[in-house]
């Protein structure tokens, strides 16, 4: 790569898509719809594309941080403006990039207060995206509340399923979250007595003493973990989802949910490794319960909706397991199976949006036969649950395989209990499959119009994808290893 | 003695003399609210002006400092933009328009001398005249049973927490014998074991607890802010807090931090005064009522910056109070705009993401910075504030707080759904903003999220202002 690709500020460029993308919709009368959407495709593709850039321009063998940016922001208190990637936080930016995209594509059709709709996504996804680059813990929780708070009326506005509900409870609980990390956030800054908020040189060796990194990691880990969908704090989660448009419900799950892993993995690990080694052991128990709980969860459902939110429960479940292990095949599976399960529940969301705003009804004992009347929107309906399966070459099987083969050597029976909570989700799952799409048909959805060309791109991007990491899974786990290796060997002994 | 020194508050006593004149005059509002907007804006320039000035005055019980002139500037911005809301001062009879804009100016010159007070004497006599206006101000709601019993609840806590307050002077006075800051300064720090001392002091601030709403003197405020009239309302909100937190900083540093008996008092006052104003808040049904609670739970914030008693702490309370200026102004403007002259309930704000999309985005922004999410002012306040309270340890305090912000959000957030979801039962017409208060949204919302993007400058500011109070 020439060195003006690397240095030209990539990462502020994507933040910049972002808010150009508000901005514009902002300022775009109401009724210009078609403008509006225009705006948001190309938009959201651009970010798609310059997200895709960075991860095939990272240098992997120079490895650590790249495309770093540094401003001085307040001095006086040591902010810093301070952006980079590295091998964890590009496949999280990848995936935003595709989540975002085709989310504004599934969202074509919407035709209610478009304008507001479009704006504040692009608000979210600005958060997202500056949380995952941003290497200072001021803007990190900038960014964090940015991406929450247009949520809630992303979901009461445009919601279905007791969406002033869901949005309250969402909302509530994801900012009860933040009430933890602020305080964390502060409490580090404050003691390390360096006045700065930039996690490189918090990150040093020796900066915490074990006690502050118990302490801050404890409150890391429940304030993301909330976020992550950390049993017994993931309640929010399922009727959010639910309550949410097709889009939001996309992003949520895709994406922000994987902020709260991430969050974990960047602060928690990464400033408190003392504590994270101290809290392992409750991660990986409460991680294996909720792998369990949202599998047996997802079997009571009635709610085509439900299932996926409870099935997300059990598979971020995954992804805190791999987490606890402390081992690079754990943190690899780990980061894999946050993009693989952003990607895969995605799909899963936009099959199932396509579904309810045809048939309106998400009720899985009312459908039935849907392989007939809309053969190509089963199709990537079954494709998602395949992939939430576990099945070989899809995948988020690269993930469960890693998670688990390091969670049965690290934790013997949590890993058992994990992995028949997998074999359980993979009945509920399969269950609906056959409840929705095949057996007899419902005789009142045979005239719906299966999915048109146009609104299947969203979906063959999303499908695209998980075929390619799912036979090539060594393009990511190539790219995760540049950061998990140097992570765990510079840990202290 | 150097006279221009006193320039800022010669320009407000000047301005109350004008109003004074024009209430002889046949009543006549649009000449009042002409006269009113363009002298309180050249006040505002005055102020600026004059924000370097320095020295002493009247035998050195008054001083101008930095961190005065800084305070100055906030009140007559404050002054402004309540005279600014005026157009329509549906709330007080137009006989009454010209003493309304007198009293206004008068408070406003009253807490001017308050922030520059550095004598016992002076202090209480600038305080008294402060609310003295107040009172007033309050019963000249059109509406007379709201603004009278309203009126009579202040005037009562008011007097009853002034007594309290001269009964503490007196204490602080006998123990030692000075009504100088500058000399109490030197002899409290060596004094915070006296009980004698200690109570003083504590009794001294319920005065200023009093203009804060500090539980307990924190009862009067739901009333009050319901029944006044609007302006009044938001200039008790808005600048009455900014005078209070002022004055409250410089008492407090007096004590040079030496007090653990002070900060642990405090901080219970903190830890009961938030959560009493949230909790209360929930229930409201009274939009005015509750930003009232609001405003309680605000001012516990608050106190947690001050009784870090440290550099840091007085410089996020100093940096909390513009932002809790504009914060609650940008509330109230849309209370004005959408209530007129009656009162408001949280549903009557149903419909204003369609009524007036701006007016909706403004209360938002306002609502999500009182609830401290960034990126907004308020947000960097908070995070100054918890940051200097770690630095002293209290990190159990800080946790409390942050749960009352996840309570306080869950109103807000009712606030936020009326006006974005909630449709009205009638069609209400939409509402028809005049370009200066279109101008004036646009202003408000765009400061809120560029300070909090932004903060360097106004934390420049408000470091080098306390710098004055050491």
């Amino acid at each position: 790569m020439s060195m003006a690709f690397a240095n030209f500020p990539w990462l502020s460029t994507l933040l910049l898509t972002c808010v150009i993308g508000l901005l514009a919709i902002l300022f775009l009368p109401e009724d210009r719809v078609k403008e509006i959407k225009w705006v948001s495709a190309v938009l959201s593709g651009l970010t798609f594309a310059v997200s895709l850039g960075l991860f095939i321009g990272y240098d992997q063998a120079a490895g650590g941080l790249q495309f770093v940016e540094k401003v001085a922001w307040v001095p006086s208190l040591g902010i810093s403006y301070h952006n980079g990637v590295d091998g964890f936080s590009l496949p999280m930016l990848l995936l935003t990039g595709i989540v975002f995209f085709t989310a504004v594509l599934t969202m074509w059709e919407l035709q209610y207060r478009v304008k507001e709709f479009f704006a504040l996504t692009f608000l979210l996804v600005a958060g997202v995206f500056g949380l995952f680059m941003s290497m200072d813990l001021f803007f990190i929780f900038v960014w964090y509340d940015v991406s929450l708070f247009p949520m809630y009326l992303l979901i009461a506005v445009w919601g279905s399923t007791r969406k002033e509900y869901g949005a309250m409870k969402l909302t509530l609980y994801l900012l009860a979250g933040s009430a933890l990390i602020l305080p964390a956030i502060v409490y580090l800054t404050v003691h390390s007595g360096m006045g700065t908020f930039d996690l490189t040189a918090l990150m040093q060796p020796g900066t915490f003493t074990p006690h502050q990194q118990k302490v801050a990691f404890f409150l890391f880990y429940i304030g993301f973990g909330i976020l992550a969908g950390v049993w017994p704090f993931h309640t929010w989660s399922p009727v959010g989802h639910v309550a949410a448009p097709t889009g939001v419900s996309m992003i949520h799950a895709g994406v922000l949910m994987k902020i709260g892993a991430f969050g974990v993995l960047r602060l928690g690990m990464f400033l408190c490794p003392v504590g994270w080694a101290y809290w392992a052991q409750t991660m990986a128990t409460l991680a294996a319960i909720g792998i369990v709980y949202g599998a047996l969860a997802g079997l009571l459902q009635k709610d085509l909706k439900y299932v996926i939110g409870y099935s997300s429960v059990s598979h971020m479940g995954i992804v805190g397991l791999g987490l606890s292990t402390m081992t690079v095949d754990g943190l690899n599976g780990a980061v894999f199976q946050m993009f693989a399960h952003g990607i895969m529940t995605a799909l899963f969301f936009s099959a199932v949006g396509y579904i309810y705003d045809r048939t309106h009804t998400k009720v899985i004992a009312e459908l039935g036969g849907l392989s007939n009347t809309m053969p190509v929107a089963s199709t990537y309906f079954i494709i998602a649950a395949l992939t939430g399966v576990g099945v070989p070459c899809l995948a988020s099987f690269w993930g469960e395989l890693l998670v688990f083969l390091s969670a049965f050597s690290v934790y013997p029976v949590r890993g058992a209990a994990a992995i028949c909570g997998l074999a359980i989700s993979a009945l509920f799952i399969l269950r609906v499959v056959q409840k929705t799409c095949y057996g007899p048909k419902n005789e009142k959805f045979s005239h719906i119009e299966d999915i048109s060309p146009i609104l299947g791109v969203p979906r063959v991007i999303l499908v695209a994808v998980i075929v390619i990491f799912g036979l090539f899974p060594f393009l990511m786990f190539d790219m995760i290893q540049t950061a998990s290796i140097p992570f765990l060997n510079g840990l202290p002994q | 003695m150097n006279w221009l020194i006193f320039t800022p508050e010669l320009f407000f006593l000047a301005s109350a003399g004008t109003f004074l004149g024009l209430s002889l005059l046949p009543a006549d509002s649009r000449r009042d609210y002409l006269t009113a907007i363009s002298l309180s804006a050249m006040g505002v320039g005055v102020c600026i002006a004059g924000v370097t000035l320095s020295g002493d005055l009247f035998r050195d019980t008054y001083r101008v400092d930095l961190f005065s002139q800084v305070f100055k500037t906030l009140l007559a911005l404050g002054f402004f933009l309540t005279v600014f809301l005026c157009t329509d001062l549906d709330g007080v009879a137009e006989k009454r328009h010209s003493e309304f804009y007198c009293l206004l100016a008068v408070c406003t010159l009253a807490m001017m001398l308050l922030v520059s007070s550095v004598h016992l004497l002076t202090i209480w006599v600038a305080l008294e005249l402060s609310s003295y206006s107040l009172y007033i101000l309050v019963f000249l709601r059109k509406d007379d049973r709201l603004g009278v019993a309203a009126g009579l609840k202040y005037f009562f806590i008011g007097a009853s927490s002034s007594a309290v307050m001269l009964f503490g002077l007196a204490l602080l006075y006998g123990a030692t014998r000075t009504g100088y800051l500058v000399n109490l300064l030197t002899i409290l720090p060596g004094a915070m074991d006296q009980p004698t001392v200690v109570i003083g002091l504590l009794m001294t601030l319920s005065g200023f607890f009093f203009k804060l709403a500090i539980f307990p003197f924190h009862f009067w405020a739901p009333d009050v802010y319901e029944g006044a009239a609007h302006q009044v309302t938001s200039y008790i909100a808005t600048v009455s807090k900014v005078a209070a937190i002022a004055i409250l900083l410089r008492v407090v540093a007096l004590t040079g931090g030496g007090s653990a008996y002070l900060g642990h008092v405090l901080a219970a006052l903190a830890i009961v005064t938030m959560t009493v104003g949230n909790l209360s808040a929930i229930v409201q049904k009274d939009l005015k009522k509750l930003l009232a609670y609001s405003s309680i739970a605000q001012a516990g914030y608050i106190l947690i910056g001050i009784l870090s008693m440290n550099a840091a702490g007085y410089t996020a309370a100093a940096f909390y109070a513009p932002a809790l200026l504009l914060m609650k102004f940008t509330c109230f403007m849309v209370v004005v705009v959408v209530a007129g002259g009656g009162n408001i309930d949280v549903n009557g704000l149903a419909g204003l993401h369609r009524r007036s999309p701006l007016l909706a985005l403004a209360l938002m922004m306002a609502l999500f910075g009182l609830a401290g999410i960034p990126p907004t002012i308020g947000f960097t306040g908070k995070l100054l504030i918890f940051k200097a309270a770690m630095e002293n340890g209290y990190l159990v305090l800080v946790l409390i707080a942050m749960a009352n912000v996840v309570v306080s959000l869950y109103y807000y957030l009712l606030v936020i759904k009326a006006a974005y979801l909630t449709e009205p039962e009638n069609d209400e017409p939409d509402l028809v903003l005049s370009s200066p208060v279109r101008i004036l949204a646009v202003t408000l919302v765009t400061v809120i999220v560029i300070v909090g993007i932004f903060p360097k400058y106004l934390i420049d500011i408000a470091r080098s202002a306390v710098q004055a109070l050491l």
